[in-house]
């Protein structure tokens, strides 16, 4: 028997999956013809998954330089017709977000969805985020998931949806979702390829003050129309208990953590429970009938107070005195978790938590310091530790002939670059969202005098880095401006970008190159280095820090992990480093202190390096003050 | 119905924790359980902490252990099983790879990793009971450091306490390797198995 794979026309059939991988199978089943997205933990996965199947099942596969990019590329194909998605994380929805509620107005041809990933407790993200207000704000209907089943049947029944109703869909997914296994049911596979038709119709098409107010409240209708309807699909249920005075509203996953906290607190006579996969409009017939069967209500959604605050508003309009709880009860901060709600609902029904969750608390507090911090750590042999070694030398060596107490700043940026923040780098100073960096230089430039030495790696220069180096020429801003280019996305997964010669689907592609395009805007010091000849990069760095005007760095290096991978195929040997025992000086501590390395470890009074770790890059060797440190004989 | 059964794997980036609930999970679906699960897997590569969670039964639905509610903890590496202690009740097995990965904070002086002793002592009031395994030396025993997961992933099938038969994981096992290095991994898994089943006695 051939093995089940995520393309089987098997319907009927499981399959054990990753949640992401789940939602591209439910773009699958409804025959989604164009995908696109930028990369984004925790969404990453689902169009390397549609990537991977592609060709086979002729599908249009991209990733796109930046989201509001790929929003478009997906709501072109609808346009004219096509089924088409964007996948992003929540903040990359916010990139997206001009194109976004633009496509609220136009509605969608071809099936159109949105898959926002949102990340609470941001496990891999700059902060936590609710999509479902952009939602709201665009009139934009959103699905909500409470499993990985689900999270698939949505995403292929938001396309129907937004056919049937013209009208963009977001799915909203969560870490837990989207990284969370499970086997699934597999559906019907569309095999329905559309051909993509563009008909002129500037008044549904052209956005002009007069076009715009023709068509909102075409938007509106449409909006009306799905708030009716979204009471009877099957993601909205109200199961109502007989000897009920508590009912729970429950959100999205918060479903699933409910179901099990009701049966951990053996009530499930006591408590009416309403599931609801459309926080927005909410299946209001629904909400009413719940409203008017029980004396207290609790909401429990993850993140902000979304749905309970529509409720509120729900009870209010038609006048039902019930109590409505929700962020008193439930943390506006972080993942759900069944402890979270069965706490909550312990309160409201005095029942008592067969677990007593104080002695955990205590037990976790009497364990913490015990344990050893372990956070993520550039990898040894990551070109950008040898960048920052270099940027930071040469920083500290203008900024001191500026004065005594003058200080270099570094902007930084989001990508693996940002783990530099910890000691003993220490090499970024603020960091707020992509580019970010060389906005921020720019401002400090005109307010602050100091070295000011920006970084960002390569694919954000692509995503969001070439605006504000524009601006840097235009304003003259004496900044500098190092691009980290380890040829990839790194820190979400290694995909390709355009700097990568390659796309998506492993198609040659033309390769830009980044020193060209500083070079086009009008940089007039740009130059390229290589960070592992660490004398000649810091040299290099100190001459653009010098230059009086923009200038731009190009430190360029393969991703050790990818640098890795590519040796293996070639069974090329690894060469590590060694420390000659007699010729280090154990006081001295240099090679640890300035690098931080995960490969150089003290050990029994000595520092030694790790050779299942080290990838002979040779940074500590060439900064060990006693020459101590050698490269292994083959 | 299947009861409900949770498993912890925790380990440090680059263990093979995401392999291990992959088969686990792969053989759980051949064998028609109904399995929920699921990880962080953010910065792992980046050698941070890493763990899984896997969860059989008809009424399991959320994606978490509920605290306390883990009946068999998978310490890939000592301080990291300790970091999920609160999961764990008297009812609960903990098999422990004793073999430490040190961060390279405690190099920095940044921070302290504790003694087994300690590791142990805490552990072993918290939980039912603990199996200690060498699983790297069992791996290098079975003809590749790079099994120490699937010896403990043996050790956990050496409970006898799953609803998954062996041959259906040692299938999923077969099937997940190239067919070169399949048999090494094989070994591993009887070798695990063993080592388990034996302190259990
Ligand atoms: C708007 C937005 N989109 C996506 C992400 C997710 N993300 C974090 S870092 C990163 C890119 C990292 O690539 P690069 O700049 O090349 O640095 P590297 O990790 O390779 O060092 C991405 C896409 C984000 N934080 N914000």
């Amino acid at each position: 028997m051939k093995e089940l794979t995520i393309s089987s026309d098997a319907p009927g059939e499981r399959l054990f999956v990753l949640g992401n991988e789940a939602i591209a199978r439910g773009a699958i089943e409804a025959g989604v013809q164009v995908a696109a997205a930028y990369p984004g933990t925790p969404s990453s996965e689902i169009l390397e998954t549609l990537a991977g199947v592609a060709k086979e099942l002729d599908i249009y596969v991209e990733w796109s330089t930046n989201e509001k990019v790929a929003f478009e590329v997906a709501l072109a194909a609808s346009i004219c017709g096509v089924r088409a998605m964007a996948c992003m994380k929540h903040v990359g929805v916010n990139v997206a977000h001009d194109a976004l509620i633009m496509a609220s107005y136009l509605g969608a041809k071809g099936g159109l969805v949105l898959l926002s990933a949102d990340d609470p407790w941001a496990w891999s993200s700059q902060n936590e985020q609710d999509s479902r207000y952009i939602a709201e704000q665009g009139y934009i209907p959103i699905l909500e998931p409470s499993s990985v089943q689900e999270a698939k049947d949505m995403m292929a029944h938001a396309f129907e949806l937004s056919e049937e109703f013209k009208h963009l869909f977001i799915v909203r997914s969560v870490t837990r979702i989207g990284h969370a296994r499970s086997d699934i049911v597999l559906g019907e596979m569309s095999r329905e390829r559309r051909r993509g038709y563009f008909k002129k119709d500037p008044s549904w098409l052209v956005y002009t003050p007069v076009q715009a107010r023709k068509n909102k409240p075409l938007m509106l209708e449409r909006f009306e129309k799905i708030g009716k309807a979204v009471n009877t699909l099957p993601y909205n249920q109200l199961r109502l208990a007989d000897r009920a005075k508590l009912g729970v509203i429950a959100c999205g996953l918060s479903y699933s953590y409910t179901l099990e906290a009701v049966k951990w607190l053996g009530i499930e006579d006591q408590v009416s429970i309403l599931k609801i996969g459309t926080p927005h409009p909410l299946p209001k017939e629904l909400v009413v009938k719940l409203l008017n069967s029980v004396g207290e209500i609790l909401v429990v959604e993850e993140l902000e107070p979304f749905v309970e605050l529509h409720v509120k508003a729900i009870a209010g309009e038609a006048n039902i005195p019930v109590k409505i709880h929700g962020k008193d009860l439930v943390p506006v901060i972080g993942e759900l978790s069944t402890r979270k709600v069965t706490e909550a609902i312990a309160r409201l029904t005095d029942s008592k938590p067969p677990v007593d969750f104080a002695e955990l608390d205590k037990l976790e507090q009497e364990t913490a310091p015990l344990l050893p911090w372990r956070p993520p750590a550039l990898c040894p042999g990551c070109p950008h530790r040898a960048s920052f070694y270099a940027i930071k030398l040469a920083a500290k060596k203008v900024a001191r002939e500026h004065g005594k107490d003058v200080e270099p700043i570094y902007p930084g940026d989001i990508g693996c670059y940002d783990l530099a923040y910890n000691p003993p780098l220490e090499a970024v100073d603020i960091q707020i969202c992509m580019g970010g960096s060389f906005g921020i230089a720019n401002g400090l430039a005109h307010v602050v005098e100091a070295p000011i030495i920006a970084h960002l790696g390569d694919s954000t220069f692509f995503h969001a880095g070439i605006p504000p180096l524009i601006d840097a020429v235009y304003n003259k801003a004496n900044i500098t401006m190092v691009i980290l280019d380890n040829s990839a996305t790194a820190m979400t997964g290694f995909q390709p970008h355009p700097g990568t010669g390659y796309t998506a689907t492993g198609d040659e592609t033309i390769q830009l190159k980044i020193e060209d395009i500083a070079r086009a805007c009008g940089v007039k010091f740009v130059e390229v280095i290589d960070p592992f000849d660490l004398k000649k990069a810091t040299e290099t760095i100190e001459k653009a820090i010098r230059f009086d005007g923009p200038a731009v760095i190009v430190s360029r290096k393969l991703c050790t992990v990818i640098e890795l991978r590519e040796k293996r195929e070639r069974k090329e040997k690894v060469i590590p480093y060694y420390i000659d025992q007699d010729k280090c000086n154990i006081k001295c501590d240099a090679c640890i202190e300035l690098l931080g390395c995960p490969a150089i470890l003290k050990q029994d009074g000595k520092t030694i390096i790790d050779s299942s770790l080290c990838t002979g890059c040779g940074i500590c060797a060439q900064i060990c003050p006693y020459k101590a440190i050698i490269e292994e004989k083959e | 119905m299947i009861k409900e059964f949770n498993i912890l794997i925790s380990g440090v980036g680059g263990q093979g924790v995401i392999l291990m609930s992959e088969l686990l999970g792969k053989a759980a679906v051949k064998e028609g359980l109904k399995i929920r699960g699921s990880e962080v897997l953010g910065m792992a590569v980046r050698g941070g902490s890493v763990t899984s969670i896997i969860r059989i039964g008809d009424e399991v639905y959320g994606p978490l252990i509920p605290l306390g509610k883990c009946d068999t903890l998978i310490g890939m590496e000592p301080s990291e099983a300790l970091r999920n202690i609160t999961y764990l009740s008297k009812s609960s097995l903990v098999i422990l790879n004793t073999a430490a990965t040190i961060p390279f904070t405690v190099s920095l002086g940044q921070s302290k990793y504790p003694s087994l002793e300690e590791i142990l002592e805490k552990l072993g009031n918290a939980s039912g009971r603990i199996i200690k395994l060498d699983a790297a030396q069992t791996a290098q025993q079975a003809g590749s450091s790079l099994t120490t997961n699937i010896v403990m992933l043996g050790a956990l099938f050496g409970t006898e306490l799953l609803p998954i038969s062996i041959e259906t994981i040692k299938e999923s096992i077969q099937a997940r390797f190239p067919a070169k290095i399949a048999p090494v991994n094989i070994k591993a898994f009887e070798l695990g198995y063993q080592a388990c089943h034996r302190a259990l006695k």
